[in-house]
């Protein structure tokens, strides 16, 4: 049906007064003659109002004619009626043809400029690149060369591998694939020095002097690579031993101060302490729990939901309190208060000995484990309970941790 | 008992023999009521009479009254027609 209404609104359609003596009979013709008529009210006595396509309006006029009705058009509705309306206003045609020409005039300049895939090189650079290229906004599309352009960004941005323009619509769009620099190397002269206390277990010296060398204890901020290369001593000849002495001055030449690097693994010790009672005792939530909902109101309280006395002997509460938010200087003295009880229940559990051990190593380990890095290597890891003399109920073990990794790290210095 | 009717009992014998509607074999209007909106009458052989407060419909022998308020002719095609308004009765004649 709707698409029935459709279809007539684009046909166009009439609505049409039929006069006459019997206009049932008009109707009845009609609709056998396979014209539809639809919307068929009675305005008064032999008068009919109704609807008809347009197509079929030339075969109702013979059809009059054989009822003996008249009929006239009151109401046209549709496109085409609003066509030939169109038709006769000059001024808007004119200006639909104009609106037309000038959106497709103004589509053929290019009005936007994007850069896709510039992460180094700043959005401006590739923009003045095009532009030098003849790419400008608000240039006509046709002259436009997406080649050369592509070429000239190529050419003149070492930083780009590859370049693609592409016009859509009124947007140009520039692609950009960068090019893959490695960073300028760092030359400033600088040490490698200990981050940690430890025992040098391997020096790998790439660039640098060793300060260190296998077995040392090295201590936090110590120098372990030297970024200070001292001149090579030439060893005396046989022959020059007695000339030796006066030149040694002369051939001490300054040193050469060079970027250190090299990797630096050191056996590193880590402490750490954990204690467990024998017996444990405290109070612990059992996991019950009860809610009681009141309302106070000028500081008595109605219980709404919940038991008037606490079930339980041990208990722990949390209270909401609800109130209503004040407006000017008005208060309502009415709380709502949502209070719950944790049922909590005292506990005593034995370890022993052996289970609080444990346990004060697993404390004692879990404290150390914060410390170690994650890369470093473990090598040892031993327990050691501390023997206070007298008994007590506790128990107390230390743990060192033996771990190998680097401990080198970068310190720049003024030569 | 005259020839007609003869041939009408046969049909309707035959009709229901078979299982089939009455209204394709019969010649007989189908009639559908949406509450008391709508009319849908098919198999129709035209309109009578067409007033606001009553239509009169011819079908296959006699007549369809259908009475009621403001009614208005929704459409009408060569067996098909609907009746739109407050329809208050529906005889046959």
């Amino acid at each position: 049906m709707v698409l029935f209404r459709l279809m007539s609104a684009l046909l166009g359609y009439v609505e049409i007064l039929v006069t006459g003596k019997a206009p049932e009979r008009f109707v009845n013709m009609a609709a056998s003659r396979g014209i539809y008529l639809w919307d068929i009210t009675r305005v008064r006595e032999g008068a009919v109002l109704l609807k008809v396509r347009l197509g079929a309006v030339k075969a109702l006029r013979h059809i009059a004619r054989r009822t003996n009705c008249r009929f006239h058009f009151e109401r046209r509705v549709g496109f085409p009626f609003l066509y030939k309306r169109l038709l006769r206003r000059k001024a808007l045609a004119l200006g639909v043809l104009f609106f037309l020409g000038a959106l497709y005039f103004l589509s053929s300049f290019v009005w936007f400029i994007e850069v896709k895939g510039a992460e180094r090189l700043a959005v401006h650079e590739v923009l003045g690149a095009a532009a030098e290229a003849g790419l400008n906004r608000g240039m006509p599309k046709w002259r436009v060369e997406p080649g050369r352009v592509e070429a000239a960004l190529e050419e003149k941005l070492p930083l780009v591998a590859w370049a693609g323009v592409y016009i859509k619509g009124a947007k140009v769009t520039i692609e950009v694939a960068e090019r893959v620099v490695p960073d300028a190397e760092d030359n400033r002269p600088s040490h490698i020095i200990a981050t940690k206390a430890g025992l040098v277990k391997d020096v790998l010296v790439l660039s640098g002097y060793p300060a260190v060398k296998e077995g040392d204890t090295v201590s936090p901020g110590q120098v372990l690579i030297s970024g200070e290369i001292p001149p090579l001593e030439e060893p005396p000849k046989p022959g020059e031993e007695q000339k030796q002495g006066e030149e040694a001055d002369k051939s001490k030449k300054p040193s050469r101060f060079v970027h250190a690097r090299g990797i630096v693994r050191a056996r590193v010790w880590y402490d750490g302490y954990g204690e467990a009672k024998i017996v444990e005792t405290g109070r612990r939530l059992t996991g019950r729990s009860e809610t009681r909902v009141s309302i106070k109101f000028k500081g008595k309280e109605i219980i709404l939901s919940g038991d008037q006395n606490i079930p339980y002997e041990l208990y722990e509460t949390e209270t909401f309190v609800k109130t209503i938010p004040q407006w000017r200087n008005l208060e309502v003295p009415v709380e709502l208060v949502t209070i719950k009880y944790f049922e909590a229940a005292e506990y005593r559990e034995e370890l022993g000995i052996e289970g609080a051990r444990s346990l004060a190593g697993e404390r004692a380990l879990a404290e150390v484990a914060g410390l170690v890095p994650e890369e470093a290597g473990v090598v040892n890891r031993s327990l050691e309970e501390v023997q206070t003399g007298y008994p007590e109920n506790i128990v107390r073990v230390k743990v060192t941790v033996e771990t190998i990794e680097e401990i080198g790290a970068e310190r720049l210095f003024k030569p | 008992m005259g020839w007609r009717d003869f041939q009408r009992k046969v049909k309707r014998q035959f009709s229901e023999a078979m299982e089939l509607p009455g209204d394709v074999v019969l010649d007989l209007p189908k009639i559908i009521m949406v509450g008391n909106i709508q009319l849908f009458i098919e198999n129709h052989r035209g309109i009578i009479e067409y007033t606001t407060e009553g239509v009169r419909v011819s079908v296959g022998e006699g007549e369809v009254t259908v009475i009621g308020e403001n009614l208005m002719l929704r459409n009408i095609l060569p067996d098909e027609l609907c009746v739109e308004g407050k329809i208050r009765s529906l005889s046959f004649l």
